[in-house]
């Protein structure tokens, strides 16, 4: 039993970097219905800036987060202008596959100035885990957990409480009677892509600050992590998003511990395809009469 | 108050506008009829500058609105109450109107409140629902929220996309008693409407569009004059 619940605080932290992931890519597929397979890759870039200045010139803590985080929103930013922003609505596969172009440059480019396998990355914190309890937590681990609330709480307000907020979620519901209000889907888009690849930047930050490491392959990581979590909530929920993601961590704990590593990501791909089978919309999810109608209300 | 002249607008090969003509008159409540397929949301979508015509101009008190986005349009003071309505399903009543606001509430947020309660004193029922969400409205409580959302752009001219569609012999009557008092109230009215019984006790002025182009424009009395529009659209003819 203790192991158990141990298992579940250790999942319920490593679930909340998943969640983060999930929010990003939700708030994509949520407000463009499309999918944007290079979310992973255009934030491990972002780790990678983050990692040359660490390397280099030995910068702090701070000044990789920021760096990291300005890196993922000028990829992010790449990649909308490129495979979003010029392939017109309605062509919802083309954005998709030009994504994964995309995918493929920036890990070409990461590899080229990059060639090992693994880099360094500024640690999160030296402190030692402490015990709660029968328990252990890991500083890392619960910093994580604690900087994704915050993030959470944040992009709440941001949705719920201010214009641009109204915006996203207006144009997400229905981007037709969005264009009726006066609102400029485009701008809206573009600023939400920004901001969901922020938020990616604030996750690979801490993801591999809890790591204290960064690889290349960390966007394909990342895509599915994020990808795997955010179906299991329901795509295009936010608190879907959440809960995938703290779902999918508890239950990749539990095997790791119970099963063994290799049953890791095997128990996550099987979680996935019992929820396609089962539950294809995810846990919050819309059903598939409203996702149709909302389909069919776009030009 | 607003000049359609030489409209075209296509969906690709298909010509859906071929050169319309009308004049919607200020101060009165303008109806175009037609049957389906004629183009009749087209023209809409055209005027609230959604769609790009392939010729033609719109002006609007003497401004031209073709090239303009639609943001632009509904500040210069058209806004539009769509077909199907399209409320912000997830989002509360309170909410959908502040939407509707949405280019005003840079300036201020205060005067979106205030118009919120006008809102609310025309339409106690969406008071009463302020904050459920707006997808679990009635059709006819929706198609009240989407008039409402429209209003708080603070339209001069107010277009209206089917308000009747789907809803219920009398729900329609009371979206119309609310048409006619918005016209009374000074807000210039451009309906779009199916049910040409409802249409002819309040408009004033009547357009028949037909295969992308007006066939027919007049006033009620001509409207019912007109043999051929009589039977197609009332579904009476003289002998009756």
């Amino acid at each position: 039993m203790v192991d158990f619940i141990q298992n579940c605080l250790d999942g319920v932290m490593l679930g909340s970097s998943y969640a983060l992931l999930a929010i990003g890519f939700t708030l994509i597929f949520g407000i463009m219905r499309r999918l944007n397979l290079s979310y992973g890759p255009s934030i491990m870039l972002g780790a990678f800036v983050g990692t040359l200045l660490y390397l280099e010139f030995q910068a702090d803590a701070v000044v990789v987060a920021a760096a990291t985080v300005a890196g993922a929103v000028l990829a992010g930013m790449y990649v909308e202008r490129l495979c979003f922003w010029a392939i017109r609505q309605g062509a919802a596969a083309a954005s998709m596959v030009s994504s994964f172009a995309i995918w493929m440059q920036l890990e070409e480019l990461v590899t080229v100035f990059f060639p090992e396998r693994t880099y360094p990355f500024p640690p999160l914190t030296e402190a030692e885990p402490f015990s709660f309890g029968p328990f252990f937590i890991k500083v890392e681990n619960l910093a994580m957990f604690l900087c994704a609330l915050v993030l959470m709480a944040l992009l709440h307000v941001v949705l719920y409480r201010t214009r641009f907020g109204l915006a996203v979620r207006a144009v997400s519901e229905n981007p037709l009677a969005a264009r009726f209000m006066g609102i400029n889907i485009g701008a809206v888009m573009f600023w939400a892509f920004a901001a969901a690849s922020a938020l990616g930047g604030v996750a690979a930050f801490l993801i591999a600050g809890a790591d204290a490491q960064i690889t290349p392959l960390f966007g394909l990581w990342a895509t599915f992590k994020g990808m795997i979590a955010m179906m299991l909530g329901g795509m295009g929920s936010i608190p879907g998003a959440i809960l995938g993601g703290l779902l999918l961590g508890v239950v990749e704990a539990q095997s790791l511990w119970y099963l063994g590593t290799e049953y890791r990501d095997l128990s996550a791909y099987f979680l996935l395809f019992l929820f396609l089978v089962l539950r294809p919309g995810g846990l919050l999810g819309h059903g598939r009469a409203t996702r149709e109608r909302a389909a069919t209300h776009r030009v | 108050m607003l000049e359609v002249k030489d409209i075209a607008t296509a969906y690709g090969k298909i010509e859906a506008l071929r050169g319309v003509d009308l004049r919607v008159n200020d101060g009165k409540i303008n109806c175009l009829l037609g049957p389906n397929g004629a183009g009749k949301t087209t023209l809409m979508m055209t005027i609230a500058g959604i769609l790009k015509p392939r010729r033609g101009s719109i002006l609007f008190q003497g401004r031209e609105l073709v090239g303009l986005p639609p943001g632009e349009i509904v500040g210069v003071g058209i806004a539009l109450v769509p077909e199907n309505r399209l409320v912000f399903p997830q989002m509360s009543v309170r909410e959908n109107l502040v939407a509707g606001a949405f280019l005003r509430l840079a300036k201020s947020r205060a005067d979106v409140e205030r118009d919120i309660g006008r809102m609310f004193a025309r339409f106690p029922r969406l008071e009463e629902r302020a904050e459920q969400l707006a997808g679990t409205l009635s059709g006819g409580e929706q198609q009240m929220l989407s008039v409402a959302r429209a209003l708080m752009a603070q339209p001069r001219l107010l277009l209206m996309d089917e308000p009747s569609l789907g809803l219920a012999p009398m729900i329609v009557e009371e979206i119309f008693e609310i048409v006619a008092e918005l016209h009374r109230e000074g807000t210039t009215i451009f309906l779009v409407e199916q049910n040409a019984h409802m249409a002819l006790k309040i408009s004033h002025q009547f357009y028949l569009l037909d295969q992308g182009r007006v066939t027919f424009s007049g006033t009620p009395g001509q409207l019912a004059e007109d043999e051929v529009i009589r039977r197609a659209y009332l579904g009476t003819s003289q002998t009756d």
